[in-house]
């Protein structure tokens, strides 16, 4: 392992233990201070994969190869109808006067459809450098969503489970992308642009959501 | 940085743009370097769009419309002559474009060759407990596209045929933890196939007790002589996994000067557990390395093949006042500094309290010196060299 790649893995290490060892405090008389540590250290987690995302996301595109690298690339999304990643676009004001219960589904529903698609991206990655990079980030990711089903229940909510009604979405309501594997390799490379595309809108506004949270919950 | 509302408001955007317009054939094909392939756009039946605004563009090049043929009102078709091997293992993306640029549709296409039989099938066996193997590919073509390559086994005289599963241990290497046999023979080898074909290396038969490496020589321990500036005595142990069958096991050694990349290796150590080194620069630190060769083990007749070099060991000779056989810079020793001090006095006081001796000073004595020194290396010249 590279020298840099090890100090990554320690970074993401002591992340994670921090994380996790404040969510899985047993005391069921949570102050709202521990809340805001356990939000503050979620948001650095999401900071720092949103850091790390950016080289996997170029490595990845390389992969790919052009037009995918290209700077200005953009195909189309895919279009299907099974499971679908929710957008992170929202509206301003729905945003704004997002619940904190509701907050929180969204972001642990987007993490977990994008977590299982990731893995996917890895499985059928061919270069096997990558593949490691990318399951590697894979656990930091669920490292996050672990967090934040975490954070649910100590705040009081009720993590959603698999089957939920998908929140709404912009635009015509279609759905992003499907859990079914794309027939063929340019369709799934698309799915793989995508993949990335909306993990990385997604940890740039879970940083707000998270930011939002804390001051709402030191008011 | 742009604001969070106009980011927001841009994947509102993208999130609203259309969706592939066009089926793109054939798709994921599979072909030999050199050969030629036509692919076929063909836009959706409710996609109002001309077929000469079209174009296409191959790994984010554009390919000139000299190549396209109209197939219809809704097709449009591309050849490509004498393809290269795919620029990338995920396939190359041939992409049809709409006027503005937008993909309608793609196909990634997988240029390569078949594989030639894989070379160089070396295996070795860590202290008679596991083995790994190694190979080369067989040709530069294989690299194009995904070639999968299989360790299989078998014991020579039993049919059952066993394949690896742990690639993990470095590139085209092989590693088989356990369960297996010595004093019988294995058939080793290697299959590569890829979507154009497949090709097996030759059979390598072997016994393990024929390719055991073991572990480099623990606790080596490198010490002075008494004051002997050009000695050295080497200690270690035999690697402890294998202590009770090296009987006739032999060692290496080698040795360099701190600051020099030349290692000098003495061959002949045999199977005792220290050497002395001599021969040496006194005052100087030398590195230290041992390692092992578990030869004859198990009544072996091969080679048998060395173990990794022990750590480096550091240590220095003793500093030696006398001019050293072969040393072309002997350093002044402390006595010897004060002894010209001394004498630079005295000259200076015979100059100033005996007549006649006014040429007499420290240089006619350094120029003494590089005399001795030289007429000292004259008679050396014909002595016996280094005894290692």
């Amino acid at each position: 392992m590279s020298r840099g790649k090890a100090v990554c893995c320690a970074q993401l290490t002591l992340l994670l233990a921090a994380v996790v060892g404040c969510v899985q405090v047993p005391d069921l008389s949570l102050t709202l201070t521990s809340e805001r540590t356990t939000i503050e250290r979620t948001y650095e987690l999401t900071k720092y994969l949103e850091h790390q995302l950016k080289d996997i996301k170029d490595t990845y595109l390389s992969y790919l190869g052009p037009p995918f690298s290209d700077p200005d690339f953009s195909p189309p999304r895919p279009n299907s109808s099974s499971l679908s990643v929710p957008s992170a676009a929202t509206r301003v004001e729905l945003w704004r006067g997002l619940e904190n219960g509701a907050r929180l589904a969204q972001n642990q529903r987007a993490y977990r459809v994008l977590l299982c698609a990731m893995r996917e991206l890895a499985r059928s990655t061919l270069c096997p450098y990558l593949q490691s990079s990318l399951l590697h980030f894979c656990s930091g990711l669920n490292g996050l969503l672990g967090s934040i089903t975490g954070l649910m229940r100590s705040l009081g909510y009720t993590p959603p489970q698999l089957g939920d009604v998908p929140l709404p979405l912009p635009g015509d309501g279609q759905p992003l992308l499907t859990e079914r594997p794309a027939s063929n390799e340019f369709s799934r490379k698309v799915e793989g642009f995508w993949v990335l595309r909306e993990l990385q809108s997604w940890l740039w506004r879970s940083a707000k959501d998270f930011n939002r949270l804390k001051k709402r919950l030191k008011a | 940085m742009i604001s969070f509302w106009c980011r927001v408001l841009l994947l509102h955007q993208i999130f609203t743009s259309p969706a592939c317009s066009a089926v793109v054939s054939p798709q994921d094909p599979v072909l030999l370097v050199g050969s030629s392939l036509t692919a076929t756009c063909t836009l959706s039946p409710g996609l109002q769009l001309h077929t000469g605004f079209l174009y296409w563009t191959f790994n984010g090049n554009r390919l000139p419309s000299s190549v396209y043929h109209v197939q219809g009102p809704g097709a449009l078709s591309v050849t490509l002559h004498n393809l290269n091997g795919s620029r990338q293992q995920s396939g190359d993306n041939l992409v049809c474009h709409g006027r503005k640029g937008e993909v309608l549709g793609g196909s990634c296409l997988y240029v390569g060759m078949p594989p030639q039989r894989p070379v160089n099938l070396t295996c070795w066996s860590h202290n008679t407990k596991d083995l790994t193997c190694r190979w080369s590919p067989g040709g530069p073509g294989e690299g194009f596209i995904r070639t999968r390559y299989t360790l299989k086994y078998k014991l020579r005289w039993f049919g059952q045929e066993t394949v690896c599963t742990d690639y993990n241990r470095g590139i085209n290497t092989c590693y088989i933890p356990s369960g297996l046999a010595v004093f019988t023979p294995y058939e080793i080898w290697v299959e590569a196939t890829n979507q154009l074909g497949s090709a097996s290396s030759r059979v390598v038969t072997l016994d393990i007790i024929d390719v055991v490496t073991t572990d480099p020589p623990p606790d080596v321990q490198v010490n002075r002589v008494g004051i002997l500036g050009d000695q050295l005595t080497v200690r270690w142990r035999s690697p402890p996994a294998l202590r009770d069958f090296l009987f006739r096991a032999k060692y290496q050694i080698r040795y360099r000067l701190e600051n020099s990349a030349d290692w000098k290796v003495v061959e002949n150590v045999g199977n005792q557990t220290s050497c002395r080194l001599a021969g040496l620069r006194p005052g100087t630190v030398y590195f230290v390395q041992v390692r092992c060769n578990p030869v004859g083990i198990y009544g072996s007749r091969k080679p048998g093949i060395w173990s990794d070099w022990s750590p480096p060991m550091a240590a220095s000779t003793p500093q030696s006042e006398r001019l050293q056989t072969g040393s072309c810079d002997a350093k002044s020793g402390s006595q010897t500094a004060a002894l010209r001090r001394e004498l630079k006095q005295f000259l200076g006081w015979v100059r100033k309290h005996a007549s006649g001796c006014g040429s007499v000073s420290i240089k006619l004595y350094d120029q003494w010196r590089a005399w001795l020194q030289k007429s000292h290396k004259t008679r050396n010249q014909i002595l016996p060299g280094d005894k290692s």
